[in-house]
């Protein structure tokens, strides 16, 4: 036989649990909507209908160390700071499927792109400045050719839809960065030029002086 | 008497001399100041011979060359900067140490000599600038910068982009980070050769052109070289951590600077009467 001041006990202790539980329940719907309500759910841009037009992406490869362009039909804003961002993140968004022959990790690569046209030059230099996230340059495979080929893919993708620019410089969260994963330099701009590479293959011929 | 003289001579005997040696040193400033134009611009100056003719002053000093027998390894990375990371036990740092103690017996055998940025693992990395400066300054036939990927397959032979400038006429002072451009050509004759043996040795090899530092900041011919997994079939693969396949790697690049040294730094012996070879060497 249980004693009665035993049995109150209990259910008491039960009641304190039930009470907690829903009381927590209660703390983790809560915060749940102060931290949903901080999302900034305005639209940045009016939404407009893009027709999908054709670009060329040049699309770069680890086995061979090659870069060939592909024409692919991709949906852009009239922008140009807003449409170099799209085509950008159509290209890098490429390299993360499973079947990529580069492969990269997923995610917002590209945070914004400049257009800045350096007046001080005598040749009026054309410059598109790449400011890209931290997160992909954290997280982007380290090594030379593998880096190196995000770069030109990059750098032939914007030479090919904006042939007026001369120079390409990146950032990465905004600041000047040495490398872009410890291997291939970032802190010099690069010639905009078609990137089309095939390495070349050694010779006997090369090695005379 | 002696002493009385001595009283009486001594302060116009001490002007005396004074002014003799005021008016050595002004002729000598005067002089000096005359000839320093000419020394200081390097162009010939007459010098006067015993019987009064005059024979022209030997040519100004040529640029220094490289050392024919003296390469620079620089194992990348290294400190808090760990690099790639090749597999759960193994860093980039430690693959770059252990293939550049690797190359270093290799190259010892060929005949060379063989200067390290690194030896170990150090608290404190060197930064690419300080491995460029070191390299520079021991004016090397080769530098080789030594890095392991993860991604990739064979042997990726880097050398830098930048274009060919003829220092004749860009002047003798280049711009740091185009310190290359004036070796590049035998840059790339460099990753060719290497590309040849890693070829022979059946090896694959990939020729890139990238701007890694400290590459582009180097005097001397450059290469990267970067071991990446060997893919032998879709199912196998040997890792850039494989001692084996260093010590392949190792052997066929160390006879490849060797065939660069034949070709483009002969003995000094054989270039007597053969003109001027591009990187005569010391």
């Amino acid at each position: 036989m249980i004693p009665r001041y035993q049995r109150i006990l209990f259910w008491s202790l039960v009641g304190c649990i039930l009470l907690m539980g829903a009381f927590m329940l209660r703390g983790c719907r809560e915060a749940h909507r102060r931290l949903t309500a901080l999302n900034d759910v305005n639209p940045i841009a009016a939404p407009t209908t893009a027709a999908k037009e054709e670009v060329a992406l040049y699309i770069a490869s680890d086995a061979d160390a090659t870069i060939r362009s592909v024409r692919s039909e991709v949906a852009l804003p009239q922008d140009p700071s807003l449409r170099a961002r799209t085509l950008l993140e159509q290209l890098l968004a490429q390299y993360s499927q499973p079947d990529s022959a580069h492969r990269l990790q997923s995610g917002p690569s590209v945070d914004d792109v400049f257009f800045v046209t350096d007046t001080s030059r005598a040749n009026a230099g054309k410059v598109i400045l790449v400011n890209l996230r931290g997160s992909f340059a954290d997280n982007h495979p380290s090594g030379i050719e593998v880096e190196q080929l995000t770069l030109a893919s990059i750098i032939g993708t914007l030479h090919a839809a904006f042939p007026e620019f001369t120079e390409v410089r990146f950032l990465v969260d905004g600041q000047p960065r040495p490398t872009l994963s410890g291997h291939a330099s970032l802190d010099q701009s690069y010639p905009l030029a078609d990137t089309t590479i095939r390495p070349p293959i050694p010779s006997e011929a090369a090695t005379q002086p | 008497m002696f002493a009385r003289y001595n009283r009486s001579h001594t302060p116009q005997t001490v002007t005396q001399i004074r002014k003799y040696i005021l008016t050595l040193v002004m002729f000598a400033l005067v002089s000096g100041t005359r000839s320093l134009p000419a020394q200081a611009q390097g162009t010939p100056h007459p010098l006067p011979l015993a019987g009064g003719a005059v024979q022209p002053a030997p040519p100004p000093k040529p640029l220094p060359a490289f050392y024919r027998n003296l390469i620079v390894l620089d194992p990348a990375h290294g400190g808090r900067d760990n690099g790639a990371q090749l597999s759960n036990s193994s860093v980039e740092k430690d693959v770059t140490l252990a293939f550049a103690q690797r190359l270093r017996p290799a190259l010892i055998a060929q005949g060379f000599t063989v200067v390290t940025t690194r030896d170990s693992d150090p608290s404190d990395e060197l930064t690419t600038d300080q491995r460029a400066g070191t390299a520079n300054h021991v004016r090397p036939l080769a530098c080789i910068v030594i890095h392991a990927a993860a991604t990739g397959s064979g042997v990726h032979i880097v050398s830098s982009p930048l274009q060919p400038v003829d220092t004749k006429t860009y002047g003798r002072a280049l711009a740091w980070n185009k310190a290359q451009a004036s070796v590049v050509a035998m840059s790339l004759r460099l990753a060719n050769e290497a590309g040849l043996t890693l070829e022979a040795a059946h090896l694959p090899v990939l020729m890139i052109r990238a701007s890694v530092p400290p590459v582009d900041n180097l005097t001397c011919p450059a290469i990267a070289v970067e071991l990446a997994p060997l893919k032998q079939s879709s199912s196998k693969e040997t890792l850039a951590t494989d001692p084996g396949y260093q010590q392949r790697v190792a052997a066929a690049i160390a006879e490849g600077v060797a065939s660069f040294r034949t070709h483009n730094a002969p003995p000094p012996q054989a270039t007597q009467g053969a003109g001027a070879r591009p990187g005569a060497a010391q």
